[in-house]
């Protein structure tokens, strides 16, 4: 059974038919050609799916993309601005935080939303809040490294652009 | 500026951190259909009926694929196989494990795909089955391939003279000096047996393969680590010649050895035939733990020493559970048995190492290669000898570890070993003292301190190992018309970072900027032959190949320099892309220049590169390995009595790696090789209820999280003054993980385990033993 639904992702609005079925990595993958998110498990349990829906970190194997309307849906390709790449983005290549980077889009999205909660986490607060992403390549100690690092670069950037009285 | 030895960034970070790495999971090929394979829900049945006319029919299919397509008159073999060929594209007489492909369909969509499975009858007539390796070799077994089959061509050596029908797949043996003589030398002999379980690879890329078969060409893009094996063995599947099948090689989502033979181009490839479509099969988390594991493994150890701790015998046999396909199983029990003595000077050491069939899912290539199932033996009983003596377990090992010069248990002598050093590193890094051995402390066996819940304790492990010898690899080059270099390669980069380390090597040999460098993906009708991306091999093997076509570009490059420069080849030097006069720098040319003024197009070069080796089929003796690779691990645990939970405090790795490329890469691997290593120490196994596995997903197979870090992980990295030869390290520091870890949890509690992996479970079950012998004797 089918169901006309407007998505929102990346910024970009678009009106689509989608089986009630569908899930949104399904719709992600499929119509949004977004290769970003990945099912690695099916389950909600390895986080290679998440993608970040009005802020939060959602396993998006789990949503139905017909409940997913009128939400702002962001994922990895929305975040880098243009050329350049997001702080978060920056740190995870400057730290090496990946080895087959197959988690990586998940790592850096659920990192977003961590530094959008908690702008200096500690790394038991980083391990904590991340313990959903798995990764394994086993590369969790340089991506330790990319978020505190990324927690620096946007601690510094928000300072720079505080108004100066 | 030199770029190898310095952690450059890897050459395609930005496609990973924005998601635009192309996987095979994004692989799309025009009017594709998707693929889905129907199982068996048996471990161990004769088929007696297939009927799939109804799925044939639904709307949406276009092939349908079933045993009855693999008939004698077929222009295609029904079945294949490295060492034996065991396996039918889909099952043909019987099906051997719960899991096995029975039929396939390809149609429009997955959700088309499921419903035709659905409407496909098979008919089983159950038969007796065996799960484990004991009961597969009772007399009265029943046996998976029954007359005896015969190995393919070439491999007749390998698996050894095994008599009449058995489930023994492959006897391996190793006969140096004479062990009976050293037993009777010894002054004790001890006799310990250890397991461990099969666990699955979890990449986190499933399998998944597109096939298109048009014009009798086949082209397949491929999740796989050996792209020029899966061409041979798909031309012989599908009698063609090699430049009919093409393999297309992506980045990989993670390999770790699953993604090592055969897997789905075989299924995929016949419905893109039939369907005269292009097919992609994408395996599920349910299915990837269907499809190939690690071997579960039983070691006996037979080890005869000296009261003063010198080890004068070994005697090792070794089962490894091959599941219901041989695949690479016997050459895993031959890697693991040339390694069973350890990295010990031993005179006399007898090994027999066995793969053995049964009805559980196929086991293949793992991370390690047959190693880990016997570190974790050796390592484990050295500890347990050491306490038997009253010595310490670090002397112990001092005085009995292989240097250079010595003999090994293949007879070869070794050269390029750092046993000191590396348990020097491994000793440092928790600071080791004899009195962390807790038979060195004064506590009685067994006893432990009363008060406390939470028991700390500190164990060790070191390890060498094999890299596949023989082995082969061959590079190409081009040297463009602008200057820039592509380089190609059939390595796989699976997060490694083969491409960036490849890159290194050739942009340095060839004095060009890094950025001026671009690696081929693996596209067998361009990438010239590699034997295959395992084995820690690429940095070397690989890397040596690459560096020699940069340098026959560059003696070409130079040949028409000479002529434009008008001097001899030999007054010529390069820098940073550029040719110049020995001496006089303005006398110079660009690369580009030379080639356009050379008329040149590009300039290609090539690079071969060949090890010999290879062991005697009755003896075990002859050459092992182009050269050993060693690690040690050392760890501090903390054991809560009360719940039987280990918690590893820290974790330091050292390994030899002669000459690093990149060093954070290396760190990188050998971080990644911990946390496999305690994934499996503490918690991963496959668990199986009559054939049935029931851990098929990733709520039920847990693997390390954020969760499972210790406190304190460290990697220590060896390289060689001077220009040492790169060693690989890919696999090295996972063999000692496990063992390491148990030598603390010993260490912490007094309770020895020996079948892993070390749950909460077995520790309160050795205290509860412990206790109780403890009270009997008051």
């Amino acid at each position: 059974m089918s169901q006309r639904v407007t998505l929102r992702v990346n910024g970009e609005t678009r009106d689509l038919e989608v089986e009630v079925h569908d899930t949104l990595l399904e719709v992600l993958r499929s119509e949004f050609k977004l290769t970003g998110p990945r099912e690695g498990c099916g389950i909600g349990m390895c986080g290679a799916c998440t993608v970040l829906v009005d802020e939060k970190p959602i396993s998006s194997c789990l949503a139905l993309a017909a409940l997913a309307a009128d939400k702002d849906i962001l994922t990895v390709e929305g975040l880098a601005d243009g050329d350049g790449l997001h702080p978060i983005q920056e740190a995870f290549v400057e730290q090496m935080g990946f080895q087959c980077s197959y988690c990586t889009p998940g790592f850096i999205l659920a990192t977003k939303a961590l530094l959008a909660e908690q702008p200096s986490p500690t790394p038991d607060e980083v391990r904590d809040y991340l313990a959903g992403n798995l990764c394994r390549c086993g590369s969790y100690v340089k991506i330790l490294d990319a978020v505190l690092d990324a927690a620096a670069r946007l601690r510094g950037a928000a300072a720079v652009e505080r108004p100066r009285p | 500026m030199v770029v190898v030895g310095q952690s450059v960034p890897v050459l395609d970070a930005r496609e990973r951190v924005t998601g635009q790495v192309r996987y095979v999971l994004d692989a799309e090929r025009p009017g594709m259909l998707t693929g889905r394979i129907l199982r068996s829900p048996h471990p161990h049945a004769r088929i007696v009926r297939v009927d799939a006319s109804r799925a044939a029919a639904l709307p949406g299919v276009h092939a349908v694929l079933t045993r009855a397509d693999l008939h004698d008159q077929a222009p295609y073999n029904a079945r294949y196989g490295r060492v034996y060929r065991d396996q039918g594209i889909v099952a043909i007489d019987r099906v051997r494990f719960v899991g096995d492909p029975v039929a396939a369909v390809a149609a429009v969509d997955g959700r088309t795909a499921e419903e035709a499975l659905d409407l496909i009858d098979v008919e089983y007539e159950p038969l007796d089955a065996v799960f484990d390796v004991e009961d597969a070799l009772r007399p009265d077994a029943p046996l998976l391939y029954e007359p005896r089959l015969a190995p393919q061509p070439g491999f007749a050596a390998l698996v050894g003279d095994l008599g009449g029908a058995s489930n023994v797949c492959s006897h391996f043996k190793l006969r140096h000096g004479n062990v009976q003589q050293g037993f009777a030398q010894a002054d004790f002999v001890f006799e310990d047996t250890f397991r461990s379980p099969a666990v699955q690879h979890v990449p986190l890329e499933p399998h998944v393969t597109v096939a298109e078969f048009e014009n009798g060409q086949l082209t397949v893009w491929t999740s796989t680590q050996m792209p020029h094996a899966i061409r041979a063995q798909l031309a012989e599947l599908f009698r063609l010649p090699l430049t009919r099948v093409r393999v297309i090689v992506p980045m990989l989502g993670g390999g770790f050895g699953a993604k090592g033979s055969l897997r789905l181009e075989p299924i995929t490839s016949l419905l893109a035939l039939k369907a005269r479509r292009p097919v992609k099969i994408a395996l599920r988390r349910e299915e990837e733990f269907l499809t190939v594991t690690k071997h579960a493994a039983t070691v006996r150890l037979r080890t005869g020493v000296l009261q003063d701790g010198t080890v004068v015998a070994r005697q090792v046999t070794g089962w490894y559970n091959t599941g219901a396909y041989a695949d690479v199983g016997p050459i895993v029990a031959r890697n693991g048995g040339s390694a069973m003595g350890g990295p010990y000077r031993t005179p006399h050491v007898h090994v027999d190492s066995y793969a053995v069939w049964t009805n559980v899912v196929p086991a293949a290539a793992f991370r390690g290669f047959g190693v880990p199932q016997i570190a974790w033996a050796y390592e484990s009983q050295m500890d347990m000898i050491a306490e038997r003596l009253g010595l310490d377990p670090v002397a112990l090992r001092r005085k009995n570890i292989v240097h250079d010069g010595d003999r090994y248990a293949t007879g070869e002598e070794l050269e390029d070993i750092h046993s000191d050093a590396l348990l020097d590193r491994a000793q440092a890094a928790i600071q080791w003292r004899p009195e962390d051995a807790r038979w060195l402390r004064g506590v009685p066996s067994g006893e432990q301190a009363p008060a406390a819940s939470l028991q700390r304790g500190k164990g060790l492990a070191v390890v060498i190992k094999a890299t596949i010898t023989p082995s082969t690899s061959t590079a190409a080059v081009k040297l463009n018309e602008d200057g820039s270099l592509d380089v190609l390669t059939s390595s796989v980069e699976m997060g490694q970072g083969a491409k960036t380390v490849l890159a290194q090597l050739a942009a340095d040999a060839a004095d060009l900027p890094y950025e001026r460098v671009l690696v081929s993906e693996p596209d067998t009708a361009i990438t010239p032959y590699d034997q295959q991306t395992s084995s820690s091999r690429t940095t070397y093997s690989m890397g040596t190949a690459v560096v020699r076509a940069v340098q026959d570009a560059r003696q070409q490059l130079l040949a028409l320099a000479a002529e434009l420069l008008e001097v001899a080849a030999d007054d010529l030097v390069t820098a940073d892309g550029r040719v110049a006069v020995r001496g006089a720098p303005d006398r110079s040319l660009t690369y580009s220049e030379i080639i356009r003024r050379g008329q040149q197009g590009n300039i290609l070069g090539h690079g071969t590169f060949v090890t010999k080796g290879g062991l005697d089929p009755e003896t075990g003796q002859g050459i092992g390995s182009v050269h050993w690779h060693q690690a040690a691990a050392a760890c501090e645990v903390e054991v809560d009595t009360e719940t039987g939970k280990v918690e590893v405090l820290t974790f330091h790795s050292t390994v030899y790696a002669g000459r690093m490329v990149n060093p954070r890469l290396c760190e990188l691997q050998t971080e990644g090789s911990t946390f496999l290593g305690l994934g499996q120490a503490l918690f991963e196994e496959l668990v199986y209820d009559d054939g049935q596995l029931v851990t098929q997903n990733l709520a039920d197979y847990m693997i390390p999280s954020f969760g499972d870090v210790p406190r304190r992980v460290e990697s220590a990295i060896l390289e060689r003054d001077g220009a040492g030869e790169v060693h690989g390290i890919g696999e090295t520091s996972l063999p000692p993980v496990a063992p390491a870890v148990a030598n603390a949890v010993y260490n912490a509690t007094g309770v020895r385990i020996t079948d892993l992996p070390l749950t909460p479970e077995k520790v309160l079950r050795g205290l509860h033993a412990l206790r109780a012998a403890r009270s009997a004797g008051q």
